[in-house]
């Protein structure tokens, strides 16, 4: 903590006496000036009232029911609402006129707070980016909001946020942080300064495609879980029934149907939220900064400075790979929403298009080197790992089909009534169908730790760690040797008996770290590229 | 991959291990004499089979206070070279890490109550991507070591 502060003291950008006073208006030093947009009161007060019915709706609601809908609650709530409207509006208003900032003596300044006051101060040397969100509200008085971020940022906070700036206004800031950021620096960086190149834009189809094949279907199928949960409680059990019946007389075509439309819903789902985040995505480069534009209602611009991107990713998901399609994404130092998650840096593009695309974007990380293979004795040991880790599953749909069958579901096998179709006869055993096939799942599973073993790999090549892997999604990952923060060589009994390692090396990414890892490479292998990957080696 | 790394943790370290193994497994051993005295007293089984969680958590206890600390010290060593910090750790999984200086940001030195009975300290460094440590070093010597690796760092170029 001290010698942060030590640092922060040290640097030129933040003596106020070294360099003139940006501030026009002549005011002192460090008095920030500048107001918000008047819509931020709107904003404020809609983010209020948001805030307050969020946490009414769920008792107001019951009190409502309890009340059985009555016109005289009705409308005692209505006046609750109103209240509650007026004194976020007055709430705003008094927000808006508390909050003021300005970038003066090498630091941004913003002072807010109604009741208690508060002002923050961030030298411009720790400002990471200055990044602009325009939500619906905002799209509506063409006002964007404003977040200034530091490298050492909280996780989800940003850590300052102006909640409406007129664009010009936004520019100016944006223009004001970044010019003295860049004197600070270095003089020729200036110069570079220039108007951003659109590196690529998302076509509409490209889009599309990206919502259709994007691995959220899980996510999206476990949210429509939920919404089914909520729709059970609502709904009596004996008015659902008759609805399904009256589609599917069957109970095994009724099951196949609500899977089936949930599968459907849920994968619309997965379209509709990457059309909403991804639409329009366009990603330009203005000299050493990388620009990202992007989303549908809530348009999101977000700056990358190409000196903090720690590893780039290219993840070619299970459904995109068929059709040679890839995403892109970047590990940056202290950027991204959480610790260790790392952000897109392009939803979709063809994955031979990969390389020119990097090129352009950030040429440290392009080029596309022969891998080296893993040895083949590491083979039974990805083929095993997936073996064993597909047992579980195995056990569950035995266990399932067993179970149910002798539960009298409707799972395919031999009742005492006689077999029907799927059935088994054992010996003098009636056995339910899945039992016999459950084990069959082993060897689909067997082939996945083959193919997983083939597209492992690995090389050090123009001093950048290239390493391939899969976990479903084919993901290769370029670190430079500069960016590894640590690196090490980790080897079980049975590797070391097979003379196999894990190597694993760290690179910064978001708060904490992210790895970039080979398991089972010979251990010679290892050892030799550990060294290599150090502060000692050459490429 | 050069030699192991050339240095050890403090002997002591082995002892507190043990004590925090000893501590760790005690909630365990309870739970052991009162699974069997359930099973003998109240499920009237065999003595000999009503015996087994005792054993288990035994057998458990041994592990961690006698054979535990003992393979985890003698895997342990450390050796800050000119460039690197080297570490070697690891009971089954034999973990061996290398951090650049240049990487590190910080170090601190810290000892918890336990840790300073016996004199002993750990030294904890960070980088961007995380923390590492040498844990169990005897006081001066962890001083001594934190303040080379803060000398160290100081003299590293950047990359």
């Amino acid at each position: 903590m001290n010698s942060e502060n030590g640092v922060a003291g040290g640097t030129p950008g933040g003596d106020p006496d070294e360099r003139p006073s940006e501030n026009p208006q002549g005011s002192p030093v460090n008095e920030p000036s500048l107001r918000l947009h008047p819509a931020a009161m709107l904003i404020g007060a809609l983010k209020t009232v948001r805030r307050w019915v969020g946490a009414l709706v769920i008792p107001g609601g019951a009190f409502l029911a309890s009340q059985g809908f009555q016109v005289r609650t009705m409308l005692l709530v209505l006046a609750g609402l109103l209240v509650v409207a007026a004194l976020a509006a007055v709430w705003g208003v008094l927000a808006w006129r508390a909050t003021t900032y300005g970038v003066s003596g090498g630091a941004f300044h913003l002072r807010q707070g109604v009741v208690q006051k508060n002002e923050r101060t961030i030298p411009l040397d720790h400002v990471q980016s200055v990044d602009t969100v325009q939500g619906v509200i905002q799209r509506l008085f063409g006002v964007v909001e404003v977040r200034v971020e530091t490298a050492g940022g909280g996780a989800n906070e940003p850590d300052a946020s102006l909640s409406a700036l007129s664009r010009d206004a936004a520019g100016a800031l944006r223009r004001q942080i970044e010019v003295s950021r860049r004197e600070s620096s270095s003089a020729e960086e200036e110069e570079e300064a220039s108007v951003p190149a659109v590196v690529r834009r998302l076509a509409t189809r490209d889009l599309l495609i990206a919502g259709a094949t994007s691995g959220q279907i899980g996510v999206a199928l476990s949210l429509v879980a939920v919404v089914s949960q909520v729709f059970d409680e609502l709904f009596s059990q004996e008015s659902v029934e008759r609805v399904v019946t009256s589609f599917a007389p069957s109970s095994v075509t009724a099951v196949l149907l609500v899977v089936a439309a949930a599968g459907l819903f849920a994968w619309l789902l997965a379209i509709g939220g990457t059309v909403l985040a991804h639409a329009g995505f366009t990603l330009s480069r203005d000299g050493d900064y990388l620009h990202i534009r992007r989303g549908l209602l809530e348009r999101r611009e977000a700056t990358i400075p190409i000196s903090r991107v720690q590893a780039v990713r290219v993840v070619e998901g299970v459904l995109r790979q068929p059709f040679g399609l890839a995403a892109l994404r970047v590990e940056s130092a202290g950027y991204g929403e959480n610790a260790g998650v790392s952000t897109i840096l392009f939803p979709l593009l063809p994955r031979r298009e990969v390389d020119d695309f990097l090129r352009a974007a950030a040429p440290e990380f392009a080029g596309e080197p022969a891998l080296e293979p893993l040895p083949s004795r590491a083979l039974r040991r990805y083929v095993f790992r997936a073996v064993l880790g597909a047992l579980p599953l195995v056990v569950v749909v035995g266990a399932i089909s067993t179970f149910g069958f002798y539960a009298g579901l409707p799972i395919p096998g031999c009742g005492p009534g006689g077999c029907e179709f799927g059935t088994v006869p054992l010996f003098a055993f009636e056995v339910p169908f899945g039992v016999l096939l459950s084990p069959l799942l082993l060897a689909p599973a067997a082939l996945y730790g083959w193919l997983q073993f083939q597209d492992a790999g690995w090389t050090l090549s123009g001093d950048r760690l290239f390493a391939r892997s899969r976990v479903l999604a084919l993901t290769t990952t370029v670190a430079p040797r500069r960016r590894l923060q640590s690196r090490s060589v980790i080897s079980s009994p049975f590797q070391r008996r097979l003379r196999l390692a894990t190597l694993q090396a760290r690179v910064a990414s978001g708060g904490g770290g992210a790895e970039v890892r080979v398991v089972d490479l010979g251990s010679n292998a290892a050892g030799t590229l550990v060294e290599r990957l150090g502060p000692g080696g050459s490429s | 991959m050069k030699d192991e790394p050339s240095e050890r943790l403090d002997p002591r370290a082995r002892t507190l291990w043990r004590i925090v193994g000893a501590l760790n497994a005690l909630p365990l051993l309870a739970g052991g004499v009162a699974g069997s005295w359930a099973l003998i007293r109240l499920a009237e089984t065999p003595f000999l089979l009503g015996m087994l969680p005792v054993v288990l958590a035994v057998a458990l206890l041994v592990l961690l206070v006698v054979v535990g600390p003992a393979l985890r010290w003698r895997r342990w060593r450390y050796e800050i070279r000119e460039d690197e910090v080297d570490l070697q750790r690891g009971i089954v999984w034999v973990a061996r890490t290398l951090v650049p200086l240049a990487r590190i940001q910080h170090v601190d030195t810290r000892s918890g109550p336990l840790q300073r009975r016996f004199g002993l300290a750990t030294v904890v460094f960070y980088t961007a991507a995380g923390a590492n440590q040498i844990p169990e070093l005897s006081a001066p010597v962890a001083a001594g070591v934190r303040d080379r690796i803060a000398e160290l760092t100081r003299f590293q170029d950047e990359l």
